[in-house]
């Protein structure tokens, strides 16, 4: 367990020297809202997300934390700059299937079986049969979900469908995890069991994620490190590197260094509407 | 612990038998009060026995057939056409409501259009048809695809648009197929709202075909209903097919719900789900009654046995 704690801490110190998996470069997105003005959504971001790193883009809303995230996704276009990921651009990531994504809702198929629902993206992928099975059997024991498989999504509560949201996205072994505010609909004790399991699914898997939320608790609690955004226009304003040890445990919520990180991140926003 | 009862005004059997016995009682009314007014009472109500009657007596009415083989051997003809038109109709339904999907073009062409097949009356539209195949046979098919057509494509599509943005963007992620976003999410998704339209287009393509019998004279529902209309023949046999084809179009309407719950297993797994808390209700309900009885019964010990002690 010390072990542990000493070789995440340590990957954490020496972050610069890793390799890196996502860099935006003067990023600015401008969409014309319904009167056809001209609305930034973000301008000159510049960001470098390193392989097997947490990193949680903070916001209130309308900062363009999400485009920030589509535009990685390849959902949107960016209008000014560029995103390379792993050398490559966004699109050629996506059509190799390197991408999973976790959306707010679960977005789950209610004629499909949690199992089936599970196996939907290694269809895509035209795994055979046994191997699609296999694949979803080990997912749904990495969430918990195994008693579940032949359930179907309206049988399930909001934060099993999360879960099985989850496995799904990390069922076709994506390069990298893109989350978009996944536990923001749900309540707090199934929210603080599902960042364990994040956690956890994370450290055994070490993934890239690039998580977007609005809880300042939850980013400083998960991340390695926080980029606050600020709205109007939606820029980047700061990062905050999160120096708590790994593995993380809810008792550090209630630590000295948790809050001074909590406050440290509260007064990095601009315009100071917070 | 309380336990709420279901009202019986709430449940579904009750509401059921309810409504049955209210049109009997209705039409019983109807038929006493018809019978002393009307010169002929059996044109125009006759009470619910005589039409029974008619339908177990094997008095022949017609080319030495009793009015029960007449319903049934002129349905044959007529249903099995409905059938057919219904297919035909649903299948074109469907294949439309997927090409208007699949082009834009296709859907602003073709789809304001559609809505005036529904409104040309079928009345007009039969006999133009009859007039172009020459054969009843065909026209009872056409008409009964031409009216089964609309509820189908119009459900369907709007089956195809109800799919969420957040599902095509899921698919996206996953780099999916044009083929494989239609295979696994847009046509499950509009199954629900498919089965609709063929429940709304299942007695419509039934009236329409009787409909058309009534155009020629060889055989079919609709051609024994004028007859027996004009007394051509017993005047049961018009009661027996109006009471026949309302059962035949309810009866339609129930079977493409029952095929809808056969083969959906998401549908059978809620109704499993339904009924095995409807069971889970009525043991606890039963374990609750058992506890109250226990504790009346423990109650009433209690207080003889204080009393007996204060007697002491």
């Amino acid at each position: 367990m010390a072990n542990a704690v000493m070789e995440r801490s340590a990957q954490t110190m020496d972050v610069e020297s890793k390799e890196v998996e996502i860099r935006v470069d003067h990023l600015g997105v401008t969409f014309q809202d319904n009167e056809g003005n001209d609305v930034q959504a973000l301008t000159n971001v510049n960001l470098t997300v390193h392989k097997g790193e947490f990193v949680s883009l903070l916001g209130p809303s309308g900062c363009g934390k999400t485009t920030l995230l589509r535009c990685v996704a390849d959902l949107q276009e960016p209008t000014e700059g560029e995103i390379k990921v792993g050398g490559k651009t966004p699109r050629e990531i996506r059509m190799a299937q390197k991408f999973g994504f976790v959306f707010q809702q679960p977005v789950l198929f209610d004629w499909r079986t949690v199992k089936k629902n599970v196996e939907l993206p290694l269809e895509m992928m035209y795994q055979t049969k046994e191997r699609r099975s296999k694949r979803a059997d080990e997912m749904l024991e990495m969430v918990g979900l195994t008693n579940f498989a032949n359930h179907y999504p309206g049988q399930l509560s909001g934060g099993m469908q999360q879960r099985v949201n989850i496995a799904r996205a990390l069922g076709i072994r994506p390069d990298i995890l893109l989350m978009d505010e996944p536990f923001s609909a749900l309540d707090e004790f199934t929210k603080e069991k599902l960042h364990e399991d994040l956690l956890r699914i994370w450290s055994k898997t070490n993934k890239t994620i690039l998580f977007v939320t609005h809880n300042i608790q939850e980013a400083v609690f998960l991340s390695d490190r926080v980029c606050v955004l600020s709205p109007h226009p939606g820029r980047l304003s700061a990062i905050v590197d999160i120096t708590l040890p790994r593995p993380r445990t809810l008792d550090m919520r209630e630590t000295p260094e948790f809050n001074e990180l909590v406050r440290q991140v509260r007064d990095s926003f601009e315009g100071g509407s917070l | 612990m309380e336990m709420k009862k279901v009202p019986l005004t709430k449940q579904k059997w009750f509401q059921v038998l309810f409504w049955i016995l209210f049109i009997i009682v209705a039409w019983e009314v109807g038929a006493s009060v018809v019978a002393v007014t009307k010169r002929t009472p059996e044109n125009v109500m006759p009470h619910l026995y005589q039409i029974l009657a008619a339908a177990f007596s094997t008095k022949p009415v017609s080319s030495g057939m009793s009015a029960t083989m007449v319903v049934l051997t002129s349905a044959r003809a007529t249903l099995l056409r409905a059938f057919g038109g219904f297919l035909l109709g649903a299948a074109l339904g469907f294949v439309f409501a997927l090409l208007m999907q699949m082009s834009k073009a296709v859907e602003k062409m073709i789809f304001p259009y559609l809505m005036l097949i529904q409104l040309i009356p079928v009345l007009g539209l039969a006999p133009i048809v009859l007039a172009i195949t020459g054969d009843i046979n065909k026209s009872r098919i056409i008409i009964a695809a031409i009216l089964s057509f609309y509820p189908v494509a119009n459900n369907t599509l709007a089956g195809f648009k109800s799919v969420s943005k957040e599902r095509y963007e899921l698919m996206a992620t996953y780099a999916a197929k044009k083929y494989q976003i239609y295979g696994k999410v847009l046509i499950p998704a509009a199954s629900p709202y498919f089965f609709t339209g063929l429940k709304i287009a299942a007695p419509l393509a039934v009236t329409a075909s009787i409909l058309v019998d009534t155009l020629q004279g060889d055989g079919g529902l609709g051609c024994m209903l004028s007859q027996s209309l004009k007394h051509a023949m017993s005047i049961y046999v018009f009661w027996l097919i109006v009471f026949f084809s309302a059962f035949v179009g309810i009866f339609s309407t129930y079977l493409i719900s029952f095929i809808e719950f056969i083969t959906s297993p998401a549908k059978r797994a809620a109704w499993n789900g339904r009924s095995l808390e409807k069971k889970h209700r009525r043991a606890a309900m039963k374990a609750a009654r058992k506890e109250y009885r226990k504790e009346k019964e423990d109650g009433r010990d209690l207080i003889s046995q204080t009393c007996s002690e204060n007697k002491a």
